[in-house]
Order: structure tokens, then C-alpha cells, then sequence
């Protein structure tokens, strides 16, 4: 048994120690980096100075900032809420034994193993572009005049509109996994006691698939603040304030824009603490509204 | 006993290997040549390129004529353009860099700290007589030294098809009223004045708002606020709103980069774009045309502060003050920068040679005489990207200004206010 410590403890080790040193150092360092003035992120301790909350009510003061966040609070709400919907209902008429299942589910899933920067750029140039983009081309045949999609006050949906088709597979498949665990004989006996489709999907379905939706949750809220390359992507050259969000504001305040000299590592810290207390937040309420150990199945 | 003796030598195969791949190459000899003034010195260079743009391309051929005339070894990571992610980093760590490529304004604020003073090597060279003194200038009044060479110099202004130019019969205008007068011709005889995508809607602005209150004014308004009570932004914004409401846009602008700038290149009635001079190369290469380009300086605003000053940046080579070799890195970086192999990047990435001795393309026509007149170069939006912190709304508020979602000048400025 001794032995067996000294060999599970040789395993473990090296995990363990690749977890502290690239995982929780990093996170100690940018949190105790947020409370001091820093222009460089690797700029060495000497050249720290306490900066108290300073870095904070400097990115809370920022309408930028602020911008940010709110875009990434529509984008969880809106296209959690849009991707969420979506990604179940195909992934209930995929699993109700309809034909071609496989064909369909590659289909929809499809987006997700082409590179997102493609993707942008097929939704920017083929599907928004005013001049011969599909959907103004559909308009004017429709005799309607077309429309300005990536103007300031559309660009922000049409970027959600676009990950959302993108981001769809990959829920659904979830779901789908979640759905085909759920034993037929529940739906069977269902189906004798005279319950229709819908009466099934809300009784025995949508009950049986909280787990998952709390997993899909917490996801969609990691995929949400990691959204970065659709928001770079939607603002060639440099960043607009239509599409910005908190880690592309992280990227820029540590790093500097085009043409930008200032950079300020500790500001960029602040907005890193920020969003992991958003992470584990959303965690935890997830976890504490959406209960999945009442029900065996 | 056969098994081990094939392991045994697959062993020492894989030792071998692996003492080779490790092993050092920085004091080796090149093997090109003996008696070479170089011969044993290796050079590690950084480039913000890639080794497929043309001027990855230009710099490896370099790179290999000078190996072969010197007997230097560069090695050449092409780190793109995320370059100014990691090379603060690099250097602050002593990373082997010999030299390395960035824009100037980064270079002379975030890392003259680590870098060597090329003064003497400069005068030694005669560099002076080689290069553009505003990036010279600007470079010494950033850092306190010179602490890049010019490699690519930008500069700014209103980039125009000369043929529609002339089928209009049109003079390149000076002033502003002269400049909607060439607006009002050309939109009379069918063309499309202006194409402007969203991304350089700040540029256009801050150029016209230069012509105005000029940089300093506008760097404080930036960072200061009261937008609002500064005469010259309201009338900089009614201008626009007048220039926007007369129809001297091109159709849909302002676009989604580069949908605007890439009309000038396929409908070819689309006569002007205000950019730096790489839209040159970007219309031609995405529109697969050859426009008969001309530039011409941002026009005058008649009771302005800035009548001439024009938009000027470079791409810039520098050397960390630790490098072992950096009269080496230096003459190879006069290399690259003078003579043939100037000339040789100027042609084939269209751009503008570092060495003003060299003949600029013909599609860069004017440029070489516009920097050389140019004393007080403006930066990038004109002041503007003074406030990192709200450039990014900065532009979006400009962009609806070109819209066309401000009635007034004063509705555009307290929108700029309410920014703060």
C-alpha cells in the first residue's frame, strides 16, 4: 500500500506542479498585478508602484469599458438565450428519429471545424456586404431596399447573429448526448398515458435535461468572455466600440492599439480579475438555481 | 542479444541527433567563405513579416546577399505582426536579438530603454544623407537618441485616380472650398468623389479637424474632454455634415473595410480615398488593377491652424544595446535599407523606399517629395490615440458622424463629450 502512495504520488506530482506554476501563478500574479501601476506586463516588480484600487476605478470610469461589458452581457443573454433555444430544438427534432440524423447533425455541427476567422470573413464579405452580400441581394429582388448591416447600430447584431449560426453545432450535440440518456420506456409509457409531443418535451425532456443545461450554461458563459476573434474580426484595422468586448479592451489597454503607445498591464490585470469573478459568479449561481440531483433516471 | 544491439544503435542515433539539433550554432563558422569581414558572426533578426509578403521575401533575399558578401549568418523569425506583444518581453529577458522590426512610434517610446544608440554608427555611415530627417527627428525627440533606422515609411493623405481626374478636368485642390468645388465636378460628370470605409473614419476626421485646431489642440481635447466648447470641432463637424448631406461619399459608405476603398479599384469611378499609402497596394492586389494613382496633401481649411502637415510613419529597425554584434546588425540594416535592395523593396511591396536617393514606384508618385517636405510629421488620427482608453469610441462616434446621424455640429460634439 506504502508503495502504491509513492507511485500515485510520483503520477500526480508532476500534474500537480504544472497546475501551480502554469495555472495558479499566473492567476496570483494578475490579481496582486491589479492592484499596482504597471505599463509592461512582463515590466520587472522593482518597477511596480502600489497603486491601491486605482486600476479598478480607472476601468469602471471608462465608457469603453463599461461599452465592453454591457456587449457582453447582450451576447450572453441574447445569444445564450438565441444559441441555447436553437440548439435544443434541432437537437430534439434530430433525436425523434427523423431521416438522414447523421447527415443533418454533421451539417449543423459543420461551422464549428471551419476556422472562425473564415467564418467572419464569409458572414462579412458574402452575407452582409451591401453591395452583393445575400441578404441585401434577397431584399432587392424582393424589391425592398437594402440595408447598412455593418453600420454602427446594426454591426453588434449582425456579429451575434453570425457566431450564433457558428456556435449552434456544438450545443446541439451536447444536448443531443443528453437527450439519447433519457430511457425510451419514460416516453413510451408517456405516450400511452396519452401525452402528446410537447407534454413529453416539457414533462419528461426538459426536466431530465437540466444537467446538461447547466452545463451548456456555464459554457456559453466561458464561450461569452472569451469572445475575442469575432469581436477583432467585425473591426478591421482597429477596435470600434460597437463590437468591443472585456478581453479585446484587456488586449488593447495591456497591449496598445495600432498606433498606440500607451500601454498600462496593471489596468489590464484589473479587467483579467474582473471577468474570472464574473466566471466563477455565473458558477455558482448556475449552480445554486439550476438543481439536477433530484431526479434518477 | 539482436534486439539490444538494434537498440543500442537506435540510441545512439537518437543521442547524436539530439547533440546536433541542441547544439549551438552562434560561434560556428558560416562556411561561406574565408577572410569575409563577417565570417563566425550570427545575427538573429526579428521580423514583424511573414517569409510569403513580399517583404519577407525582399528581406530573406537580402539577408542571403549579405551573408554572402559578409560571411554573417542571419537567422531570420518571422514573427508577424503580434510582434509588439512579445518583444518588449524578449528584450526585457536578453532574448539573442540582434535586430528587430516595429513601428517607430513604439520603438522610441516603449523600448529605447533597450536599445543601442546609433548615433555614432549613423554619422559614421553618412545616414543622414540616406534617410528622411522627420523619422530621424522624431526618433531622437522620443527616445533622446537615434534608436531605429527607417525600413517602410507611411505617409498620409488623399489618394486619387489621376484619369478621373483629368476626364473631369480637375487641378489638384489646395483649399477646402476648392477641394468640394473638385467634389461637385467630379459628382456632375457621374463619378463618386469619396470612398471611406468605417476604419479609417477617425483618420479622415482627425485630418480635417488638424487642418482646424491642429494636433496639439486636438491630443488635449482627447484626453481632457470639451469637445463641446472648442468652436473649430463644430465647425470640422458641420463641414463633414455637409460634405456627407452633398452626396461626395461613394455609395454605402462609410463601409465595412475594405468594401469602400476596394470600389475605387473595381467600379473605377470612385475617385478618391483619404488613407496612408498602403491602400495603394491593398486596391490593386484585392481589385487585381493598376489605377493610375496620384497623392495630394489633405486641402488647407481657409482660418485653420495646420494649412500643410501631413500623416507620416515607418516601420523601423532597432538594435538591443546588449547585442554582440551590432556594428554588424548596423551594416546589415544599411543594407537592407540603402541602395539596390531598398529599391528592390519599394518595387515590389509598392511602397515608399527608406532611402530618399531611391525612386519611389510609379504608383507612389509624390510621396518621396511630400515626406521630404513634411517637418512636423502627425501622428496617427492626429492626436486622437492619445486616449487609449476611449479611441475605440472615438471611432464610433465618428463613424455615425459620417453617417449622417448628427443633425449639427454641436449634437456631434456632445457626443464626443458625453464620452468622459
Amino acid at each position: 500500500m506504502k508503495k502504491n502512495r509513492a507511485l500515485i504520488l510520483c503520477f500526480v506530482l508532476p500534474c500537480v506542479f504544472s497546475l501551480l506554476i502554469m495555472f495558479l501563478y499566473p492567476t496570483i500574479r494578475t490579481f496582486v498585478m491589479s492592484f499596482f501601476k504597471i505599463e509592461g506586463i512582463t515590466d520587472d516588480v522593482s518597477t511596480w508602484s502600489f497603486y491601491g484600487v486605482e486600476n479598478y476605478a480607472k476601468i469602471f470610469g471608462s465608457s469603453t469599458y463599461r461599452k465592453s461589458m454591457l456587449n457582453m452581457g447582450s451576447i450572453w443573454l441574447f445569444g445564450g438565450v438565441l444559441t441555447l433555444s436553437v440548439s435544443l430544438l434541432f437537437a430534439v427534432i434530430l433525436t425523434s428519429g427523423i431521416r438522414f440524423k447523421k447527415f443533418f447533425r454533421a451539417a449543423i455541427y459543420l461551422p464549428n471545424v471551419i476556422s472562425a476567422v473564415a467564418m467572419a470573413t464569409m458572414w462579412i464579405q458574402y452575407i452582409y456586404n451591401q453591395d452583393y452580400g445575400m441578404l441585401n441581394t434577397i431584399l432587392k429582388k424582393l424589391g425592398l431596399e437594402g440595408v447598412r448591416w455593418l453600420g454602427a447600430d446594426m454591426k453588434f447584431w449582425a456579429m451575434l447573429v453570425a457566431f450564433v449560426f457558428g456556435a449552434v453545432g456544438y450545443y446541439m450535440l451536447i444536448f443531443i448526448s443528453g437527450i439519447e440518456r433519457i430511457p425510451q420506456d419514460l416516453y413510451e409509457a408517456a405516450t400511452i398515458d396519452g401525452a402528446n409531443k410537447i407534454q413529453q418535451f416539457s414533462q419528461i425532456t426538459l426536466p431530465l435535461l437540466r444537467g446538461i443545461i447547466k452545463t451548456n450554461i456555464t459554457f456559453w458563459s466561458v464561450h461569452t468572455i472569451t469572445f475575442f476573434l469575432w469581436s477583432k474580426m467585425f473591426s478591421p484595422v482597429d477596435t470600434e466600440a460597437t463590437t468591443i468586448v472585456p478581453v479585446v479592451y484587456l488586449y488593447d489597454t495591456a497591449f496598445g492599439g495600432k498606433a498606440t503607445i500607451t500601454r498600462d498591464a496593471g489596468a489590464g490585470a484589473a479587467v483579467g480579475v474582473t471577468l474570472a469573478v464574473i466566471v466563477l459568479a455565473v458558477y455558482f449561481i448556475v449552480n445554486k438555481v439550476v438543481k439536477d440531483d433530484d431526479l434518477e433516471f | 542479444m539482436k534486439k539490444k544491439a538494434v537498440s543500442m544503435m537506435l540510441v545512439a542515433a537518437m543521442a547524436v541527433s539530439l547533440a546536433v539539433g541542441c547544439g549551438s550554432n552562434g560561434g560556428g563558422a558560416s562556411g561561406s567563405g574565408e577572410g569575409k569581414k563577417y565570417d563566425g558572426v550570427t545575427l538573429n533578426y526579428w521580423s514583424m513579416w511573414n517569409s510569403n509578403e513580399p517583404q519577407g521575401q525582399v528581406i530573406q533575399e537580402a539577408a542571403d546577399a549579405f551573408s554572402e558578401e559578409t560571411g554573417a549568418t542571419i537567422n531570420i523569425e518571422w514573427k508577424g505582426r503580434t510582434i509588439n506583444e512579445m518583444i518588449a518581453t524578449a528584450l526585457q529577458a536578453n532574448e539573442p536579438i540582434d535586430v528587430f522590426e516595429d513601428g517607430y512610434e513604439r520603438i522610441t517610446a516603449q523600448y529605447k530603454d533597450y536599445l543601442y544608440d546609433l548615433t555614432e554608427m549613423a554619422e559614421a555611415a553618412n545616414y543622414s544623407d540616406h534617410s528622411f530627417a522627420c523619422f530621424n527627428e522624431k526618433a531622437i525627440e522620443g527616445a533622446g537618441f537615434l534608436c531605429c533606422i527607417t525600413e517602410q515609411p507611411q505617409v498620409g493623405g488623399i489618394f486619387y485616380n489621376k484619369d478621373i481626374f483629368e476626364d473631369c478636368g480637375i487641378e489638384v485642390p489646395t483649399t477646402w472650398t476648392e477641394f468640394l468645388a473638385a467634389c461637385q465636378t467630379m459628382k456632375d460628370n457621374g463619378y463618386q468623389p469619396m470612398a471611406l470605409d468605417g476604419a479609417y473614419a477617425d483618420f479622415f476626421f482627425g485630418y480635417h479637424l488638424d487642418r482646424i485646431i491642429g494636433q496639439d489642440a486636438i491630443s488635449d481635447l482627447a484626453v481632457n474632454g470639451g469637445w463641446a466648447s472648442n468652436e473649430g470641432v463644430i465647425q470640422a463637424a458641420e463641414q463633414i455634415i455637409d460634405f456627407v448631406e452633398s452626396g461626395y461619399l461613394a455609395e454605402g459608405a462609410p463601409d465595412e473595410y475594405p468594401a469602400s476603398q476596394n470600389k475605387m479599384g473595381l467600379d473605377q469611378d470612385v475617385a478618391m480615398v483619404v488613407c496612408a499609402n498602403y491602400v495603394v497596394a491593398e486596391v490593386n492586389n484585392n481589385t487585381q488593377t493598376e489605377l493610375n494613382w496620384g497623392l495630394f496633401n489633405y486641402p488647407e481649411v481657409e482660418g485653420g491652424v495646420d494649412p500643410t502637415n501631413a500623416y507620416a510613419g515607418a516601420n523601423s529597425l532597432a538594435i538591443p544595446s546588449y547585442s554582440e554584434n551590432p556594428q554588424a546588425a548596423f551594416d546589415f540594416i544599411m543594407f537592407l535599407t540603402q541602395g539596390e535592395w531598398d529599391q528592390k523593396m519599394a518595387d515590389t511591396a509598392s511602397q515608399i523606399p527608406a532611402d530618399p536617393s531611391n525612386t519611389a514606384p510609379a504608383v507612389m508618385d509624390g510621396t518621396i517629395e511630400t515626406l521630404n517636405a513634411t517637418t512636423d510629421p502627425l501622428d496617427w488620427n492626429m492626436g486622437m490615440n492619445d486616449n487609449a482608453d476611449l479611441k475605440a469610441s472615438f471611432k464610433d462616434t465618428i463613424i455615425r458622424l459620417f453617417e449622417g446621424q448628427f443633425a449639427t455640429g454641436e449634437e456631434f460634439a456632445e457626443a464626443m463629450d458625453a464620452l468622459y
